[in-house]
């Protein structure tokens, strides 16, 4: 494989390690009494039989190994097995009653935030079941209380606090892309629409905010998919529109909670009757899992429908045809939410192979797949980490060179961003695409009328 | 609402072609109907960029790049935001306000219909405008407005500027609440759901005061507790606020910095006070995952598996009604009594004065139906606004359209 400064090579201990403002302050900050004190509240309060259960059964078989794509990518690195993660922090902090040291937190935060990007796949690999990912979530939970965490993604979770979205949009900005994306889309439909607010519609239609904020063309082309499809929608103009939560991912309960809590209540304020999402995995995740838990709706209230699964259903239904299949070789890369977390990944399958002529699976694909390591929180710690990330990213850079497909296709807009940083350091030279952008570009763009 | 009674309860029908502005012009938005159900208005295409608003089959005399968020305001008028060369502004019944700003949003309108507010930006700067009035002072940026009924407008503002991702900054505190466009100089990292009180003079607000803490702000004080979590607080009267709370994983309802309820739940939101003040209730889950309407801390022995999304009392108190999921259905429950519809969706409830009379509009197999008091009164409706219930009780207006007519239909309890 041809790469860039020979960038296969490179190790954990060979790039630098970028010391981060938020972390440092926070632990200048603590005192030995505080994190004790803190360490032993959420030991005691917040964790429950299940986490006892992990900690007494792990034999320390090292089996979790294999699958972590951390390790594989550190060259069998023993401190990135995934039971080494939980003993260098968790256990330890149990161990010791949560008598740790500040460097023994600055380590905790790095191995929590930045060396295991919650994506489940070892508990697959664990004759237990025993879920790593809950437990580096812990140690996340921890660190925000500390008021450890990293700062970019910090400041996510800042904007989730005061705009309900991740990016700082402001209210009018959202509702001026709508309005602007809508009249862009009106070159295509004379007389199309994206409704605001409109009560009582299907479909409440939401994304995350980098589509406003940077992609706003993905809002253009959903709109054209709707209004192709005749689906009667809506979008919301009030905060609650942004399905994404970065809080969840920082162990901010509360802020996680609130900010499903707007987005749940957002669709009974329209009254919508289901709710479908753009292609976002940890969104899907927040909403279907950890959010909405968190208000004791231990099923999300309102039908989330993910994109994959909506553009299966426009596609079988015959609302949208495709009218000449995309030609070039595609491959497919399974976010770890939807299809680890949510078993669409056949669905998925189905929805490339009816737009597309040539498509070849990676090998571990659908719920086996490597994680991106990017969405799980990894990617939003920010730029300063991101040499770092690829490092930690070379077995997918293998995976994604053995197809040999021009174009990879990820339906996950932090996957999406995360490979798209291994396409160029490893110089791949492939495409990445949405699945819904190669839908747009396929399909028949005239209006479904039903029983025609 | 006394004016309900000057609306025409008499004529048993009346109506207007709807469908057929679709021949008139390029293609007509979603409907909106007045509150007396007079007059149905769209915004309406009527070329390139050009749009107006339809009433009653009259288009409005001005026209505009854009338009939106069309709103049913007073008995039978409209309101809209309206953008000419770039510019927005208010426009109530083709009338415009005379200042025109980068942006406006989030209109906010007084029951009686005598106030009508939005937020705005000019220039980057964010205030609340009222009766065409602006604030004066200016935000970098503007979040949560709200308008009392005496028109008094407030919101979060920013006071402090804040460089991109500066978490220590953040930390300090950067927001604070301007009433009238006047700050408070209190500044928090966030401050959530501002209420007042009837009369417009006291706010209560929830905040949070460091990563962890949360806690109420009542007339400028911030109660002593500090919480894991608080939800919008709401008056009872001018010196009792009220506030759902979190402590140690559940919720409580406290009352002017004490427990007002005994019991704690694993939610408690939506307070929703009795009009004559006597009644206050909220929706709980209680046990998890089970929700329930609990008035003043008893919880109704009817308990769904999903959602309760909203409660209405009636106007004396002795009604109160909740529109609820449970088994992947819609329903209504007025007091206490499930009306078993099995709806695809159920929009908001009219209760009558003394709480007799329950009028909702349902959705059903894509189609709308007015159900009064458990009985269908009339279905097949391709759309229906919410129904009025007239201030003796005997009648019941219904708003809707059927086969492409709009109906302003009274209908005998
Ligand atoms: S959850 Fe994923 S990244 Fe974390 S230890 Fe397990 S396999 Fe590795
Ligand atoms: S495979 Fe399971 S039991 Fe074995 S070390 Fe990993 S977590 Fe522990
Ligand atoms: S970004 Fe995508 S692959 Fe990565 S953790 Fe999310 S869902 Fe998994």
């Amino acid at each position: 494989m041809k790469t860039k400064e020979n960038p296969m090579t490179d190790t954990p201990s060979s790039v630098e390690k970028p010391t981060d403002p938020a972390i440092e302050s926070g632990l200048e900050r603590l005192t030995p009494d505080r994190i004790q004190q803190v360490i032993q509240d959420v030991l005691k309060k917040e964790t429950g039989p299940r986490f006892k259960a992990y900690v007494e059964t792990c034999m320390h078989c090292g089996l979790c190994a294999e699958a972590c794509p951390y390790f594989l990518s550190n060259d069998r690195d023993p401190q990135f097995m995934p039971a080494a993660k939980v003993k260098n922090t968790i256990w330890e902090m149990l161990k010791k009653n949560g008598n740790v040291s500040k460097d023994f937190l600055r380590r905790a935060v790095r191995i929590s935030h930045l060396e295991c990007n919650v994506c489940k796949r070892c508990s697959m690999y664990c004759p237990f079941g025993i879920d790593i990912a809950y437990m580096m979530l812990l140690v996340r939970r921890i660190c925000h209380k500390l008021e450890i965490t990293p700062q970019y993604i910090q400041d996510t979770v800042n904007s989730h606090s005061v705009t309900l979205n991740q990016m700082w949009v402001k209210d009018d900005e959202w509702i001026d892309t709508l309005q602007w994306q809508e009249e862009d889309a009106r070159d295509e439909f004379e007389d199309l629409e994206i409704p605001l607010d409109k009560m009582g519609a299907d479909i409440m239609y939401s994304v995350i905010a980098p589509e406003p904020k940077f992609q706003a063309g993905l809002i253009y082309q959903a709109a054209t998919m709707m209004h192709a499809a005749g689906i009667n929608w809506t979008m919301p103009s009030t905060p609650g529109w942004d399905n994404s939560n970065m809080a969840m991912y920082t162990g901010d309960n509360e802020i996680s909670g609130r900010i499903a809590r707007a987005f749940f209540e957002t669709a009974a304020k329209l009254r919508v009757k289901r709710i479908v999402m753009g292609e976002c995995g940890h969104a899907f995740r927040s909403v279907y899992d950890m959010g909405n838990r968190w208000n004791s709706w231990v099923m999300p209230p309102f039908e989330v429908v993910h994109a994959l699964a909506f553009y299966h259903e426009l596609l079988t239904e015959g609302r949208i045809t495709i009218k000449e299949k995309y030609k070039k070789k595609v491959t497919l890369h399974d976010p770890c939410n939807v299809s680890r977390g949510r078993g669409l990944h056949d669905k998925a399958r189905e929805v490339v192979n009816m737009v597309c002529e040539d498509f070849v699976d990676m090998v571990p694909n659908r719920e086996h797949n490597y994680c991106c390591g990017a969405g799980g929180g990894v990617i939003n710690c920010g730029p300063p980490y991101k040499g770092e990330r690829m490092v930690n990213n070379r077995v997918k850079a293998e995976q994604l060179a053995a197809t040999g497909a021009e174009v990879l296709i990820a339906p996950c807009h932090n996957c999406h961003s995360g490979l798209e940083d291994i396409v160029h350091h490893y110089d791949l030279k492939m495409e990445i695409k949405f699945l819904g952008d190669l839908i747009y570009e396929t399909m028949d763009k005239k209006i479904y009328t039903p029983g025609a | 609402m006394s004016e309900k009674t000057s609306w025409d309860w008499e004529t048993e029908l009346k109506e207007i072609p709807f469908n057929e502005w679709k021949t008139h012009f390029n293609w007509v938005q979603a409907p909106q109907v007045s509150q007396n159900g007079e007059s149905i208005a769209a915004v309406v295409n009527l070329d390139e960029m050009v749009f107006s608003v339809c009433v009653n089959g009259q288009v409005w005399e001005e026209e505009y790049e854009k338009i939106w968020s069309l709103t049913s305001v007073s008995d039978s008028g409209f309101a809209a935001f309206v953008a000419r060369d770039e510019e927005w502004t208010l426009s109530v019944n083709g009338q415009e306000w005379t200042h025109w700003c980068d942006f406006i949003w989030q209109m906010m309108k007084s029951l009686d219909g005598q106030f009508l507010g939005a937020a705005f930006q000019t220039d980057s700067e964010y205030g609340v405008i009222v009766n065409d009035t602006p604030w004066e002072d200016r935000y970098e940026n503007l979040t949560g407005a709200v308008m009392a009924a005496d028109g008094t407008s407030a919101a979060v503002v920013q006071v402090v500027p804040m460089p991109g991702a500066d978490v220590e900054a953040f930390k300090k505190g950067v927001f604070s609440v301007a009433c009238n466009g006047v700050p408070e100089d209190r500044r928090f990292l966030n401050i959530w759901d501002i209420s007042f009180d009837t009369a417009g003079r006291q706010m209560g607000y929830g905040v949070r005061t460091d990563r962890e803490s949360y806690g109420i702000v009542q007339n400028d004080t911030l109660w002593k507790n500090r919480f894991e979590s608080v939800w919008k607080p709401e008056f009872l009267d001018e010196n009792s606020l009220l506030a759902p709370v979190r402590i140690n994983g559940k919720w409580q309802l406290y009352k002017n910095d004490a427990p007002f309820w005994q019991n704690k739940y694993d939610q408690l939101w939506h307070l929703t006070l009795s009009p004559d003040g006597k009644d206050v209730a909220a929706i709980v889950s209680a046990p998890y995952g089970r929700w329930r309407v609990a008035v003043n801390d008893t919880v109704w022995h009817v308990a769904w598996d999903t959602m309760i999304s909203d409660i209405y009392f009636s106007q004396d108190g002795s009604s109160l009604a909740a529109v609820y999921k449970h088994k992947d259905v819609w329903d209504l429950a007025v007091n206490q009594t499930p009306w078993q519809m099995a709806a695809d969706m159920v929009f908001v409830p009219c209760l009558s004065q003394d709480g007799s009379v329950v009028a909702v509009v349902i959705q059903k197999k894509g189609q709308y139906q007015l159900v009064v008091n458990k009985k269908t009164m009339a279905s097949g409706f391709s759309f229906m606004a919410d129904p009025v219930i007239s201030a003796d009780g005997s009648k019941v207006l219904l708003k809707g359209i059927e086969n492409g007519i709009y109906k302003r239909r009274i209908i005998r309890v």
